[in-house]
């Protein structure tokens, strides 16, 4: 079986953030492998160790290649390959324009399954995966918290409100990926040593704008103050003045 | 006028107030078509706040499928040649809106804060930095829960869809329950959320879930205690979780990470309760209790239920 895994490079969840006449300022961002992919490329390995095929993972970035050691940490889990798409005019925030550049790579690699993470911890649109699926003309599920594969036949478990959906389909198909799916494996040392043999592909590409949105202005939410410290002498007072807070003036009671 | 098509969301044979929420959106946008997939839907699809309403009703149509659902929308799109589609930024939603933008060729918006005329503002970083955007282009957006007063309901025209439905490899075969009436953490008026002040996972079902349910709220958790397995990752708060703005958001036993604050900070009231006075969580709530939980909640439940 041919698996793609898609990986987004993602600013390291301690990066601070400060904008610059409406937009992030991002030079000082280091980047890190967005969570969500891990689960994903724990989950194409383990299915290659059940059935066999080959794992590749196929990432989208600017030609900063400081981030080209967490990539190979992610070979160490198992997968055979990784292909990383370069533009120096690269965003994390063009889900069409993303989806577009992956998608023709995704096809060149002719893979049965596609696996992502849910969302991109950045911007939050979880909108590359379901843009890929239809640019290819295969289904998606997403948000999947369990993924099971018998012979050509996928089965999902989806999160959705109030339960699980649970789906069966045959394959091609996109499956993007939630934080239970499975349990990410720590490398052994001597995979480690392997990941710095297997191949490390760098591919320029050309960043044509699709339809994605433009103008965008950002902004840092209003900061909240620390509010007020109930005081009292027992429990029962405090709490007491909680709920009266709660009630009177917050009116959320 | 532009023509606003927005999906109208069928739970229990029901429109969902998310839905009617949008519905009350687009109308400040344009004239309101709006579609409701399904089966057994066309009594509940009715009382979508709409001008015109396409039933798209069939045993084939049951349960959500990516192609089908997204392959009908478009259509109805392309026939009343509409400008913007926008739904509910449900678990839905959200997958259908980006596959819905790129068969149109469209913009995305997912999952915005504010959403009208002026503009769109969503959360990016999980809530630690807003985007605003006036779009010039046509746009795909989905809305999140509680956002805004519900669209008032009159009664449209009504005409059954007759395009056709995708073929599709996608085959449901159950919806598991969750086993309990649990609140769903992004449409709760009151998060009630634990922390590694609990201690152990049984101290949150004891404390946390039954706190939870007598406010009729949902139960959140911090990234802490979902790592160390004492709650399932569908309660998580925070950049690696859920993105939640209540009315009320309790956090208990919670610290306050960064990653945690951006999950929650949207919210309209937070309360803390921690023994730790110099906790971060104290930083960003409005009223803080500085004390033991565990002689805390207890009272604070008895008091609730009185």
């Amino acid at each position: 079986m041919n698996i793609a895994v898609l990986i987004k490079m993602v600013p390291d969840t301690e990066s601070k953030l400060e904008i610059v006449n409406g937009k992030l300022e991002e030079s000082n961002f280091k980047y890190m492998v967005n969570p969500y992919d891990e689960f994903a490329v724990e989950q194409a390995v383990q299915f290659k160790e059940a059935v066999g095929g080959k794992v590749t993972l196929v990432s989208l970035f600017t030609d900063n290649n400081t981030i080209d050691t967490d990539l190979r940490k992610m070979i160490a889990i198992g997968a055979d390959e990784v292909i990383v798409l370069r533009s120096k005019d690269y965003r994390g925030d063009k889900p069409s324009t993303n989806a577009e550049i992956l998608a023709k790579k995704v096809k060149e690699l002719n893979a049965d399954l596609v696996l992502c993470g849910v969302q991109g911890i950045d911007y939050y649109q979880a909108a590359t995966g379901p843009m890929l699926a239809q640019k290819l003309d295969i289904p998606n599920i997403s948000g999947v918290t369990k993924l099971e594969l018998n012979d050509n036949l996928i089965t999902a478990h989806r999160q959705m409100e109030g339960g699980i959906q649970v789906i069966e389909s045959q394959m091609p198909i996109l499956i993007s990926c939630q934080k239970d799916m499975t349990k990410v494996r720590f490398p052994a040392l001597k995979d480690i040593m392997m990941s710095k043999r297997k191949p490390f592909e760098n591919q320029t590409v050309d960043y044509e704008e699709e339809a994605d949105i433009k103008q965008i202005e950002c902004t840092l939410p209003p900061a909240r103050g620390g509010g007020m410290i109930i005081e009292g002498e027992t429990p029962e007072e405090k709490v007491d003045k909680l709920i009266n807070i709660l009630k009177m003036e917050a009116k959320v009671l | 006028m532009s023509k606003i098509v927005i999906l109208g969301e069928v739970d229990n044979l029901e429109i969902k107030n998310i839905s009617q929420q949008v519905a009350g959106v687009a109308a400040g946008m344009g004239d309101v078509i709006g579609v409701v997939i399904g089966k057994n839907v066309a009594e509940a699809g009715m009382k979508l706040a709409a001008s015109k309403i396409v039933i798209a009703e069939n045993d084939e149509l049951e349960f959500y499928d990516s192609i089908k659902y997204s392959s009908i929308i478009c259509q109805i799109v392309q026939k009343e040649e509409a400008t913007a589609v926008l739904m509910g930024a449900t678990s839905m939603g959200k997958d259908l809106g980006p596959r819905i933008a790129a068969n149109l060729g469209w913009g995305y918006l997912g999952d915005c804060l504010e959403a009208g005329s002026d503009g769109f503002v969503r959360p990016t970083f999980a809530g630690k930095v807003l985007s605003k955007t006036v779009p010039t282009t046509k746009v795909v957006v989905s809305i999140r829960n509680n956002a805004y007063p519900a669209g008032e309901s009159w009664s449209g025209s009504v005409e059954n869809y007759s395009g056709e439905i995708s073929a599709s490899t996608l085959k449901t075969n159950s919806i598991e329950g969750l086993g309990n009436e649990t609140v769903e953490l992004t449409e709760a008026r009151i998060v009630v959320s634990g922390g590694r002040g609990l201690e152990n996972s049984e101290n949150y079902d004891e404390l946390i879930r039954p706190l939870a349910s007598s406010l009729k709220a949902a139960a959140g958790a911090s990234r802490a205690i979902v790592d160390a397995g004492w709650v399932p990752h569908s309660h998580q708060v925070g950049q690696t979780g859920k993105t939640v703005t209540p009315d009320l958001y309790l956090a208990i036993g919670i610290s306050g990470a960064i990653q945690h604050l951006g999950g929650m900070s949207g919210s309209k009231f937070i309360a803390a309760i921690n023994k730790d006075p110099d906790a971060p969580i104290f930083k960003v709530a409005d009223y803080g209790i500085i004390g033991d939980l565990f002689e805390i909640i207890p009272v604070l439940k008895s008091k609730l239920e009185n």
